[in-house]
């Protein structure tokens, strides 16, 4: 029994988290859809769905597949646009006591300056993820498989904006390091790692991908080897905090990521299945490093390594 | 809403491959709505994943049960209705935008297909219940005579009640679309509520149109979240967007939808 409860926080740049459970962006809406079922303040911090300069419809259903243990999706960054999200979706977050991320999703390099900027002055986020790693949308993993690329935008997004920068990187590159390295020498401040995995499911019966997009990207359970293996070689290669995403499902999961080298895990498919998983893992973690006298999140992180 | 651990209290076969499961879950009895729907995990496994939509049938809110109609159309369905009674189903809900209720005069239409009962016996049964209850004309079409699932839950809570099958076993041979012509004929329908196969709402709502009688229909859709969050469950809206079946819906005003575009997306 330790006399003070473990220190599970954390510090992103400016941002401050209590502990280091996140939402991953695109299952958690703008929040408020779960506020009826759980306290928001008992985590980390938020990340809402992706934002985009312009409304997007989306992509025609269906739009997402069950697989083993796992999903496949392809909502195609539906969103009602940067202005609405600003003066409809982010007041509602307000009265809630914990930090809110936006991820950003735009077409070029100028359309995320612009995102940014936009997100910057508005003064209700306070941290920006990059998302170059949609798989949904045409172009939309371009910036994060080339690191050049991701370097350009990584570091003009890094001029345009004081808040902390998490670019969240795809698991659909050779060689995942070397996107990690180009966003963190450009300039970001943590990564997260990773996004979804490109996939299709085919209907027998009508002989069509079952996807209204065809394509989708694959979460869940199914993909956690493969994000664990990401967060890990990415661990070796950079020095800013990683947030762990890709099939945590339960507190066990969450201290594989951080064993592996994450510094904050994101839930996300596991909401759908479990509405309160984040809010369980946050007390789950809270216990374990309890149960075994560990003082605060770092003395955790990267354990596993030799 | 509420996520609960609910003891199945029992688990009948009504029909082939259709079982009709009664739930303790008085918190969402309590809060149910017409048309509303729950949420249930496959017992103890992230495979298969994701939680299975089912229309609340009935909600006992004296008891606090909840009675759903489930059909099994995969392996997560197959492990929900082997569930042993006794056992407990941790359930979400209740979820989503029910039926609006008839405000003026004038009859009720319901038209259901198969199994598509389920919400239409939640509202006929809520009808009931009001001081003076509206006239309700059921209208059940199936494939057969053994696809006519929980057709005493429904025709019992009708004050007029007319069955068509396919094969001619029950009722009159042909389809429901054929007895909801005559019905509509008669006229005196102030409002009609569907749910069933999606060619048949399609259709229903085409016909209702054409009368001028208000519709609306209850859809599914393969779900993430179910409360609104993931956009996952979308259906093509009539502006041109999309609507969330989970939580815009399940049961829409069938004038606010693209048939044609919903249709197209199944093919």
């Amino acid at each position: 029994m330790t006399s003070s409860s473990p220190d599970l926080s954390l510090q992103i740049g400016s941002l401050q988290m209590k502990n280091p459970v996140m939402t991953a962006s695109g299952t958690f809406g703008y929040g408020v859809e779960y506020a009826e079922l759980f306290d928001m303040s008992k985590l980390g911090a938020v990340v809402i769905k992706a934002a985009t300069m312009k409304p997007r419809v989306g992509n025609p259903p269906p739009r997402i597949a069950e697989t083993p243990a796992g999903m496949l999706n392809a909502i195609g960054l539906q969103n009602p646009g940067a202005d609405a999200v600003i003066s409809e979706k982010l007041p509602q977050l307000a009265e809630y006591d914990v930090p809110v991320i936006v991820n950003l999703s735009g077409e070029s390099v100028d359309e995320y300056v612009q995102l940014a900027e936009k997100f910057s002055a508005c003064g209700q986020v306070d941290a920006l993820e990059l998302n170059i790693s949609c798989p949904n949308v045409e172009h939309g993993m371009d910036f994060g498989t080339r690191p050049e690329l991701t370097a350009e935008l990584v570091g003009k997004v890094r001029a345009a904006s004081d808040l902390p920068l998490i670019t969240k990187l795809s698991p659909n590159v050779t060689d995942i390091t070397e996107i990690a390295v180009a966003a963190v020498d450009a300039g970001s401040d943590a990564l997260s790692v990773i996004n979804t995995l490109l996939g299709i499911s085919i209907d027998v019966e009508r002989r069509r991908p079952l996807l209204g997009n065809v394509t989708g990207g694959l979460s869940g359970p199914a993909i956690k080897p493969v994000a664990l293996r990401c967060v890990w070689q990415v661990y070796e290669q950079v020095d800013v905090p990683i947030i762990g995403v890709g099939g945590i499902m339960n507190t066990r999961d969450a201290l594989e990521f951080i064993m592996a080298g994450a510094s904050a895990v994101a839930v996300g498919t596991a909401t759908f299945v479990n509405p309160t998983a984040s809010v369980e893992i946050v007390a789950g973690l809270q216990q374990y490093f309890a149960e075994h006298d560990l003082p605060d999140l770092g003395a955790l992180v990267g354990a596993a390594h030799p | 809403m509420v996520s609960v651990e609910c003891e199945l209290l029992s688990n009948e076969e009504d029909a082939p491959g259709h079982y009709v499961m009664a739930l303790a879950a008085p918190e969402i009895a309590a809060e149910a709505q017409p048309g509303q729907f729950v949420h249930l995990r496959t017992p103890r496994t992230f495979d298969p994943l994701l939680r299975r939509p089912f229309s609340i049938m009935l909600a006992d809110k004296v008891h606090g049960h909840l009675r759903l109609l489930a059909q099994v159309v995969g392996r997560g369905t197959e492990i929900l209705v082997n569930t042993p009674v006794g056992a407990k189903l941790e359930v979400l809900g209740p979820l989503g935008t029910g039926f609006p209720l008839p405000t003026g005069d004038g009859d009720v239409l319901m038209v259901a297909g198969g199994v598509g009962v389920a919400p239409l016996i939640s509202l006929a049964d809520a009808l009931r219940g009001f001081e003076h209850p509206a006239y309700i004309r059921g209208l059940f079409g199936a494939a057969d005579e053994d696809m006519l699932v929980c057709w005493i839950e429904f025709a019992g809570r009708c004050d007029e009640f007319y069955v068509t099958t396919e094969d001619g076993s029950a009722g009159e041979r042909g389809l429901i679309t054929e007895a909801l012509a005559q019905q509509l004929d008669r006229g005196q329908a102030a409002v009609a509520y569907t749910c069933g196969p999606v060619a048949m709402m399609a259709a229903v709502a085409q016909m209702c149109g054409d009368a001028d009688v208000p519709c609306y229909c209850s859809l599914e859709q393969r779900m993430g979240c179910g409360i609104g969050a993931c956009l996952g469950c979308v259906i093509a809206a009539a502006d041109g967007g999309y609507l969330r079946v989970c939580k815009d819906g399940p049961v829409f005003a069938t004038d606010r939808l693209d048939w044609e575009a919903i249709l197209s997306d199944q093919q």
